[in-house]
């Protein structure tokens, strides 16, 4: 989530409100004038909520730079820390305006409930904006991402697709995915790689085909993954093993990360943004798919003897100075 | 229904002594099969019976070391129960090389993943088809169509329903469910009873891909309604469960457990203990409907239920929330008891009492 991007275009809008129906031209100039000091531009309770959760998302992102160093004790504690920090800032937004969304949505993340409850509280709190805010819509452009404010709504339904997934509740997380895709089609969330998890793990093959047309059939980490996942549970082996050898060919350490999971800590909000075709890439997708891989006991192992798989992986792990742990060792 | 190997083993020597009596006489006939017991228990050997009988005899007991005796041996009996059984298999193979129960059983010790099992028995499925078929169709041909034949006809065809189940079962495991559900549905066709209740893994493979139709009308549709027991059994309602805890139906869950509380005893202990038991390797282990084993081995079998999902405790998502519910059915002294016995199996087992399979530690 690019808050300080978002913070600016709420209260540029805001402003022009005030200004009564502006060029796109002075808009711009206005634009530019509250990326200098956005702070100068906050003038009301709801504003000044959301520049707090800017910040505390911005202290969050340096305070994980140094994550690497520290051992897992350590990790641990400084975790701690950080989410308590992030949840006393938001309930300080809370306490400016009750129905932030980012606030509510990142004190619940920060809470660090079990995912099992974390379900039932996104959906309790999916109604309440609805409530307080009224129901999303696709509005007049045709995608609520176009406005600004429709934000924090839609990131909850995000997380509420993840964490259903998480939970193995693919029938909620395919439908919360309908959902964000009608209501915002461009889908700067990226509910499309959630959907294509869960396509995969329901064994949807004609649902997934769908999706992969939607997205006009470009690929990226998650869907080679869904799809070397959907055909093998299908057994349609010569299709498993090509959607594999895509996977391994297009994501960058994709066999790498698959035979070796990287720990992922929780996302805050929302998933981290990535350069196409990038280990980043590979590395959340990976890890998103973790509990449908899991599911499908045999599947890492059959990936680890396709011709050229492991190496691939090795020959990635030791470019890039890489661990290389041994699953069999204690 | 479940299928009893030692029930099987005398019902096959006690098909091939009744063709052998005079049926023109039916009081000698009557007297000659009143000895039949006494000597299936005591003298077998003394009973007419071909290579097949005699393979299947060590079939079932092999499968009586392996699936009833082993799960209750220590380290050294156990392996002392593993070679027997497999000597017994080695040697049924021998008598009759189209022994399928004794390659199937053989095959699911001998291939190292869940992914080479089923693959193996996918690769036979057709061959052990057409074999019990044939025999079948040979019995049917060569007889009248009195009691006897259709039982000798029926037990022709046990070892493919027996195949097809454990594919089932497999394709289940191997997180196949859709192949599971049709491979369930293929035994159904074969044997509307049901002997294998192949219907219980069909369940479950309805409740992974959150299939309500499918699993209303497997469980109630009409094929159901000619079936003797109703759609109560351990397997019906914790699929049921599962899907209404995949809706977030939590009532609806909590009442589904409450039911299976009501119905098997010592419910509420078995959901908080959770043991997972090796499959039977000659069939799903025949146990007494609505009995705890019975619920225990539901459980056991839930496994692709309970244990998916991201959980805290890495014990899955479902697996937590029911161990959950159920222990607040219980007085805190049996928690206690419950949870000194799972450290103490733990340290026994030499594993920590934590059983997730998710990976990515950091």
């Amino acid at each position: 989530m690019n808050a300080r991007e978002e913070l600016i275009r709420r209260l540029a809008i805001k402003r022009s409100r005030q200004l009564g129906s502006l060029s796109t031209e002075a808009f711009a100039e206005l634009e530019l004038a509250v990326r200098d000091n956005p702070s100068a531009f906050v003038d009301d309770a709801e504003e000044e909520a959301f520049a707090l959760v800017a910040q505390a998302l911005a202290k969050l992102n340096e305070s994980q730079h140094d994550d690497d160093l520290l051992d897992d004790d350590q990790y641990v504690q400084a975790r701690a820390q950080r989410l308590a920090r992030l949840g006393a800032s938001c309930a300080q937004a809370l306490s400016l305006d009750e129905n932030c969304g980012d606030a509510l949505l990142l004190q619940l993340l920060a809470a660090d409930h079990s995912p099992d409850e974390l379900v039932g509280r996104l959906l309790d709190l999916d109604v309440h904006l609805d409530d307080a805010c009224g129901p999303l819509s696709a509005g007049a452009t045709g995608d609520a991402w176009a406005d600004v404010f429709a934000r924090p709504h839609l990131r909850v339904k995000a997380a509420l697709a993840r964490t259903c997934a998480d939970t193995a509740r693919f029938a909620m997380a395919r439908a919360t995915c309908d959902d964000l895709l009608a209501l915002a089609p461009l889908d700067s969330l990226g509910a499309r790689l959630t959907y294509a998890l869960t396509l995969a793990r329901l064994e949807d093959e004609d649902g997934f085909e769908w999706l992969d047309v939607r997205e006009g059939r470009k690929g990226n980490a998650w869907f080679h993954l869904s799809r070397a996942l959907l055909m093998y549970k299908l057994g349609r082996m010569p299709a498993a093993r090509r959607a594999l050898n895509g996977y391994d060919r297009l994501c960058t350490g994709g066999a790498y990360i698959l035979l070796q999971p990287i720990f992922v800590d929780t996302y805050l909000p929302d998933r981290p943004a990535f350069e196409p075709g990038s280990f980043l890439e590979a590395t959340l997708a990976a890890h998103e798919a973790e509990p449908i891989i899991a599911d499908t006991p045999d599947f890492v192992w059959w990936a680890s003897e396709q011709p050229g798989f492991y190496d691939s992986a090795v020959s990635y792990c030791e470019r890039n100075g890489l661990d290389w742990r041994d699953p069999n060792a204690p | 229904m479940a299928f009893d190997p030692q029930r099987e083993d005398y019902q096959r020597l006690g098909l091939r002594f009744a063709s052998t009596l005079d049926t023109s006489s039916p009081a000698e006939a009557t007297r000659a099969f009143a000895t039949f017991g006494r000597r299936f228990a005591r003298e077998r050997d003394t009973l007419p019976q071909s290579d097949g009988d005699r393979a299947f005899h060590l079939v079932a007991t092999a499968a009586k070391h392996i699936d009833y005796e082993l799960p209750f041996a220590d380290d050294a009996e156990a392996e002392k129960l593993i070679q027997r059984g497999h000597a017994l298999l080695d040697e049924a193979l021998q008598l009759d090389a189209r022994c399928y129960d004794a390659m199937r059983m053989k095959a699911a010790a001998d291939n190292p993943s869940f992914e080479a099992f089923f693959s193996y028995l996918t690769e036979h499925a057709e061959e052990v088809r057409r074999t019990c078929e044939e025999q079948r169709d040979h019995i049917l041909a060569n007889d009248d169509a009195d009691e006897r034949t259709l039982l000798a006809a029926d037990i022709a065809m046990r070892p493919y329903l027996r195949w097809i189940a454990t594919q089932a079962e497999q394709a289940l495991i191997c997180g196949r469910n859709r192949e599971a559900l049709r491979l369930a549905r293929v035994d159904l066709e074969a044997d509307p009873r049901d002997v294998a209740d192949a219907r219980f893994t069909a369940a479950f493979a309805c409740a992974k891909l959150e299939d309500e139709q499918a699993l209303d009308e497997l469980l109630h549709g009409a094929a159901a309604k000619r079936r003797i027991r109703p759609a109560n059994d351990a397997w019906a309602l914790i699929a049921r469960l599962a899907l209404a805890h995949k809706h977030y139906d939590l009532p609806a869950a909590s009442a589904l457990l409450n039911e299976l509380i009501r119905t098997y005893p010592h419910a509420a202990e078995s959901f908080v203990r959770q043991i997972e038991l090796p499959e039977g390797v000659f069939a799903r282990l025949s146990v007494r409907p609505y009995s705890e084993d019975e619920l225990v081995l539901a459980i056991s079998e839930a496994t692709v239920l309970l244990q998916e999902g991201r959980d805290p405790e890495g014990r899955g998502v479902l697996s937590a929330w029911v161990a959950a519910q159920a222990a607040q059915t219980l007085p805190r002294a049996v928690l206690q008891m419950l949870a000194e016995q799972a450290e103490a199996n733990a340290r026994a087992t030499g594993r920590g009492a934590d059983h997730g399979k998710q990976g990515g530690s950091r």
